[in-house]
């Protein structure tokens, strides 16, 4: 059923404490996520009721975090962000990851004219300031250029679109540098040799083999866009209320700073042990599918 | 090769830390400065261009205004020595040269009111400023003022007549009249009215003292930074207690309070500082330390609704909407008491303000009462229905407003309870003011701020004239839609109609009509928040839009 | 190879008329103005008042026809006035790219000074516990988000110690030396979020270095570990890792956005931001041209040296006249 490769894999990727770790802590992550209205029920939590004679109450009965500015319980809304924050991290990724490695493939096999546009392309994408365009295409009026639906509800869908129009170049250059050297490899020369065709090529011999680097990217980029998210939200751009979001929630904090900096620790806490498990995650990944044995790893 | 680089890298490193841990103080201790953290940097200091609290706080410092309004809501002459009034003959109804009804008003310039450079201030800047305000080239901000002046009589070195081409009863102020230095100025406006605004010694020289007029000048401009202020030695009226104040600018204000706990500022200005509510935190933890002081201004936050919707046509749903929320919790609970709560539009420190005027407590059974009657019954998932329709409103506010966003939060959670479901949409600043609100593009509520003048009649907002369309190039802040005959009526007649009796009645009988048509629904006044120095004493905060630093030289430090 | 570098710089000029129409269009698709807020702060404005400084302001004529007076000027060598600060571009510009560089270049030499010795010592013990204490550091500074690191540092740092200001650059007659403590907070928010990157970097390329045969020979010939590691493998390992930083670089420019906000730096990430929501189109095009251009431009150097350095890699191949052939 498992290949022996995809087993020495896994065998790899398990003994690798810190990536192991951390996709134990993110599996649970995704299942809060997933079932976090469940979760609420069971716990008898609401995020959104505000009580306006419980305002930035400390952790007590009922209010297991205690509660924000609006009275809101602050376990519920950590909870419920999860959701969004993943949400934006894992689509964005994905998103990203999927138009970087269709055009890295492109670019780096056939090469050409097309590579040159491309790669100009990424040029132009990885020039560009990304924190100011970011912020002038959260502001632009979508149904001036015929994408009304953008324009609606808490902005998840706009975000993710946003971000990925970025996140793709790193990718792109990464899948294209090695099907460029795997091109010349031997057995692709062979595969082409014996009258393969280019997409054949492609699919069986050498997206198999850029496929591990591109999901330690992908890994990581999830980290990545997460801060991001938070960093919108912090210049007001983030997803709109009552949609709750940890770089929302950390945002907010700012008003409570002083007479109640717990509430800016919560959701700093949570961002800042996820980007941490998707990158020793990443890590872990990389050790574990990486071609050849590091020279290092024995001594 | 790599060995002493690495070495001189270190040693770098270790040489930063020393000098930064050895450091000496760049304080000059002898004198007496007080800095003060604002969070905005004004684009210009040129008092015409870009108007902006940061600018006007600043500018109260080395600048005055002809007239005023005083920390008591009163008008007061700053340059003048006495307002004109029809009493004195001081004014005087005429007719303007092409037959329509105008006024006259004549004003006297301080007799010792000098540039800072020692040049007296005179009617030839009067003149000047006329002309700059008049050329439509320039590009000044506020053009209306300057095209109700129809011409200037020069009667001496001090005293002018202006020629007004409408008939007001607030004739006598003249506050955003921003007098210019001629003897600067002039040469560089007759190179060009069009290049002007980038050539005016305001932008290029802002030091120069003859710039200036108050107690304070302009002594070091910093970019995006800081504004040292430094004693003006002409100055004709008290010394001030400071030799110098620096202006600093910290964006975030998080920071900015961070900044005042570290000593980096002294005070953070009202006008121009911190949210309330991150004023209340601050105090909660720190306030042994800072004197706090919270004064409701003329900020008024409200919700206008869009009368075009046909829910909100219906004045029983306006009502419902307002007395399904309890305005008292949020002003006393989420702002500790010090925003209070609005029934109108007009702040009860005006002297124009009727307590008489109808206000709406909270009860969440007359709303649903009210709701039932119009029709709107409660369906099964808690939200009510009309043939079929949910009842669901959208709200917009500006996004990243941390204090509104919470306010809002908490009123569509009161309006869940009485079975009206709100969406929240919110828009960055400039989208909502730019676009959803002038051109009347938000479909249910939308929630931001007026900052009016004491006393000033709400035709932009309130006259059904005033109502942005297509076809009036969106022309006018009366952004419902509210038309009410009598309405029009009582706004033409607060214009025109002087009589102290006839002003009291008319402005009561429109807190009256507001009160009961309900175009808007009133939320609270907002509140400067001052957090200052324990023995810093004479700071009046105003709550209007004219600082508190035009009476800076009332300010000190008790040992 | 000149007439490759002749060929890339005339692609990364397209690039930049690319980037400029770009710009131009996003600000210009951005609704509303500036213009219109303040008609909501100031009770003397009225909409007419609005209407009349927009047109001013150009703001009533169409995106393309401004876009195009705007390029005709600029390819004149005339950059305009900045409607935000009222001054021509260049008197903003270069004081801000100056504060930018300074803090960027000290935070970016403090970053290598620290990510070098943790790189190597991750490298020679990789996998062991002292590698995943340096994986825990670097990543720790990653994840943080940088506003909130900024605060924190203010407040365990500039609060209760007297002399680390909490923010600003202090007078501007200040020398070099005085203003190091202004620079303390926010170079060291900018260093803790960068190490992690360079050090994981580092570690990767250098164990690429010593897995190659030639490492395998000099310790078979018995070169000690300080030769093997810092004489071979980090030099080697030094050049993708300063790629790596050059590639970065528009970007980095405007990343420093956060930081400069919180501690008052005027920097040009602030200054980008400003420009852009301001509408300030003058000055926006002209900081962007600056920080395209410069990732253009070390962009262009990297793949250069990195030909000149790997023969596998064939320029012409890249500037695609080649044909792509596969084999």
């Amino acid at each position: 059923m498992i290949s022996p490769r995809s087993r020495r894999i896994l065998r790899r990727f398990v003994g690798h404490w810190p990536g192991m770790a951390s996709a134990v802590v993110l599996a649970l992550l995704c299942l809060t996520a997933l079932f976090a209205p469940q979760i609420l029920t069971i716990l008898g939590l609401d995020p959104f009721a505000t009580d306006l004679f419980l305002l930035k109450a400390p952790p007590g009965p009922g209010h297991p975090l205690g509660t924000d500015e609006a009275g809101r319980d602050v376990l519920a809304r950590l909870i419920l962000a999860s959701r969004a924050s993943l949400t934006v991290g894992l689509t964005t990724a994905l998103a990203a990851s999927a138009i970087g490695t269709l055009i890295g493939l492109w670019a780096g096999y056939f090469g050409g004219r097309v590579d040159s546009i491309l790669m100009r392309l990424t040029d132009g994408a990885i020039a560009l300031p990304l924190l100011p365009l970011l912020i002038v295409l959260s502001a632009i009026d979508y149904a001036k250029v015929g994408l009304d639906g953008l324009n609606e509800g808490s902005g998840l869908a706009r975000m993710v679109l946003i971000l990925s129009l970025f996140a793709w170049t790193t990718v792109a250059r990464l899948v294209r540098a090695e099907t460029m050297s795997l091109k010349t490899r031997d057995f692709v020369v062979a595969a082409t040799a014996l009258g393969a065709t280019p997409g054949r090529v492609l699919r069986r011999h050498i997206l198999p083999n850029v496929l591990g680097a591109v999901i330690v990217a992908t890994t990581l980029a999830i980290g990545n866009v997460i801060l991001l998210e938070s960093v919108l939200s912090f210049l007001g751009l983030g997803l709109s209320p009552p949609t709750p979001s940890w770089g929302g929630m950390l945002t907010n904090a700012q008003n409570t700073l002083w007479d109640r900096p717990e509430l800016a620790l919560w959701p700093g806490l949570a961002i800042f042990l996820t980007v941490i498990a998707f990158n020793f995650l990443g890590d872990g990944l990389r050790n574990a599918l990486a071609a050849r044995e590091n020279p290092a790893a024995g001594r | 090769m790599i060995r002493p680089v690495a070495a001189a890298l270190a040693g770098a490193f270790a040489l930063l830390f020393f000098v930064a841990l050895s450091a000496p103080q760049a304080e000059a201790a002898d004198k007496r400065r007080l800095t003060i953290g604002i969070s905005q940097y004004p684009s210009t200091l040129h008092p015409s261009f870009d108007s902006m609290m940061a600018k006007s706080y600043i500018a109260g410092m080395a600048r005055r205004r002809i007239t005023t309004y005083s920390p008591e809501w009163l008008e007061i002459c700053q340059l003048c020595t006495e307002l004109p009034s029809l009493e004195k003959n001081t004014a005087a109804y005429e007719t303007t040269p092409d037959g329509k009804p105008g006024m006259a008003v004549t004003y006297t310039l301080k007799p010792d009111a000098v540039w800072a450079d020692g040049v007296p201030i005179t009617t030839r800047d009067i003149a000047f400023t006329v002309e700059v305000g008049k050329n439509p080239e320039t590009g000044i901000d506020n053009a209306e003022l300057y095209s109700r002046i129809d011409s200037v009589d020069i009667l001496d070195d001090k005293s002018f007549t202006l020629h007004l081409n409408k008939r007001t009863c607030d004739y006598s102020g003249l506050a955003g009249f921003d007098i210019l230095p001629a003897h600067i100025e002039r040469p560089i406006f007759e190179q060009g009215a069009s290049e002007y605004r980038h050539r005016s010694a305001y932008d290029t020289d802002p030091t120069q003292p003859g710039l200036w007029h108050g107690p304070y000048r302009v002594a070091r401009v910093t970019p995006g930074q800081s504004i040292l202020l430094e004693r003006n030695p002409n100055w004709w009226g008290a010394r001030p207690y400071f030799d110098e104040i620096l202006v600093r600018a910290i964006e975030n204000t998080a920071a900015l309070t961070a900044n005042l706990l570290s000593g980096d500022i002294d005070m953070i200005a009202g006008e121009v500082g911190i949210p309330v509510d991150q004023a209340l935190s601050f105090e909660a933890k720190h306030g042994a330390d800072f004197k706090a002081v919270y004064r409701p201004g003329l900020f008024y936050e409200h919700i206008d609704l869009n009368l075009d919707n046909p829910i909100l046509q219906d004045s029983r749903v306006r009502l419902a909407l307002l007395t399904a929320i309890d305005r008292d919790a949020i002003s006393q609970r989420l702002f500790k008491g010090v925003q209070p709560v609005a029934h109108g539009n007009v702040n009860p420190l005006d002297v124009r303000y009727d307590a008489t005027a109808p206000r709406v407590a909270y009860n969440p059974d007359r709303a649903a009462a009210l709701l039932d009657e119009a029709g709107w019954r409660m369906g099964g998932n808690g939200i009510r229905e009309k043939d079929g329709q949910p009842l669901t409103l959208t709200i917009q506010t500006t996004a990243g407003n941390t204090t509104r966003e919470l306010v809002e939060q908490v009123l569509q959670n009161q309006w869940r309870a009485v079975g009206v479901d709100i969406r929240i949409e919110n828009e960055p600043a400039r989208v909502l003011f730019g676009e959803t609100i002038s051109k009347r593009k938000f479909t249910g509520l939308a929630m931001f701020a007026w900052l009016s003048a004491p006393e000033s009649i709400p035709r932009t907002t309130l006259h059904s004239s005033q109502i942005p369309t297509a076809e009036n190039a969106w022309i006018g802040q009366n952004y419902t839609g509210y038309a009410n005959p009598e309405m029009d009526r009582i706004i033409d007649d607060l214009e025109t109609e002087c009589a102290e009796t006839d002003q009291a009645r008319l402005w009561s009988r429109l807190q009256h009509l507001y009160a009961e048509d309900l175009p808007v629904l009133p939320l609270y006044f907002r509140s400067d928040p001052f957090l200052m120095p324990k023995n810093l004493t004479g700071v009046r905060p105003t709550g209007h839009q004219y600082p508190s630093t035009l009476w800076v030289e009332e300010w000190r430090l008790n040992d | 190879m000149l007439s490759y570098i002749a060929r890339r710089l005339g692609g990364g000029l397209i690039v930049l008329l690319i980037v400029t129409f770009l710009g131009y269009a996003l600000i210009g698709l951005m609704p509303g103005d500036p213009i219109d807020q303040m008609l909501a702060g100031n009770p003397d404005l009225t909409p007419q008042d609005v209407l009349r400084l927009k047109a001013i302001h150009g703001l009533d004529q169409p995106l393309l026809d401004r876009y195009w007076a705007w390029l005709s000027s600029a390819l004149n060598g005339d950059f305009g006035y900045s409607r935000l600060y009222r001054q021509p571009v260049g008197e903003i510009l270069i004081p801000r790219l100056g504060a930018s560089l300074l803090l960027l270049g000290t935070a970016l030499i403090l970053s290598l000074c620290i990510a070098v010795p943790l790189g190597i010592v991750a490298a020679a013990r990789a996998n062991g516990p002292l590698d995943y204490l340096v994986n825990l550091i670097c990543y720790a500074g990653i994840s943080v988000p940088p506003f909130w690191l900024s605060l924190m540092l203010i407040a365990l740092l500039a609060v209760p110690i007297a002399w680390i200001p909490a923010g600003g650059m202090g007078d501007p007659d200040l020398s070099m030396w005085q203003r190091l403590p202004y620079m303390l907070l926010p170079v060291t928010a900018l260093t803790l979020s960068a190490v992690g990157g360079f050090t994981r970097f580092l570690r990767g390329a250098m164990l690429e270095v010593l897995s190659e045969d030639f490492m395998r020979t000099a310790k078979a010939k018995g070169a000690g570990p300080y030769r093997r590691f810092v004489g071979h493998a980090l030099r080697n390992a030094l050049l993708p890792l300063i790629t790596l930083i050059a590639l970065s670089f528009g970007s980095l420019f405007s990343g420093t956005l956060i930081i400069e906000t919180i501690f008052g730096w005027n920097g040009m990430g602030r200054m980008i931001f400003e420009a852009t929501m301001g509408n300030d189109f003058n000055l926006a095009l002209v900081a962007l041209i600056v920080t395209t251009g410069f990732t253009l431009i070390a962009n262009i150097l990297a793949d250069v040296v990195y030909a000149m350095l790997d023969p596998r890699i064939r320029l012409d191949g890249a500037a695609g006249d080649d044909g792509g052939s596969a084999t």
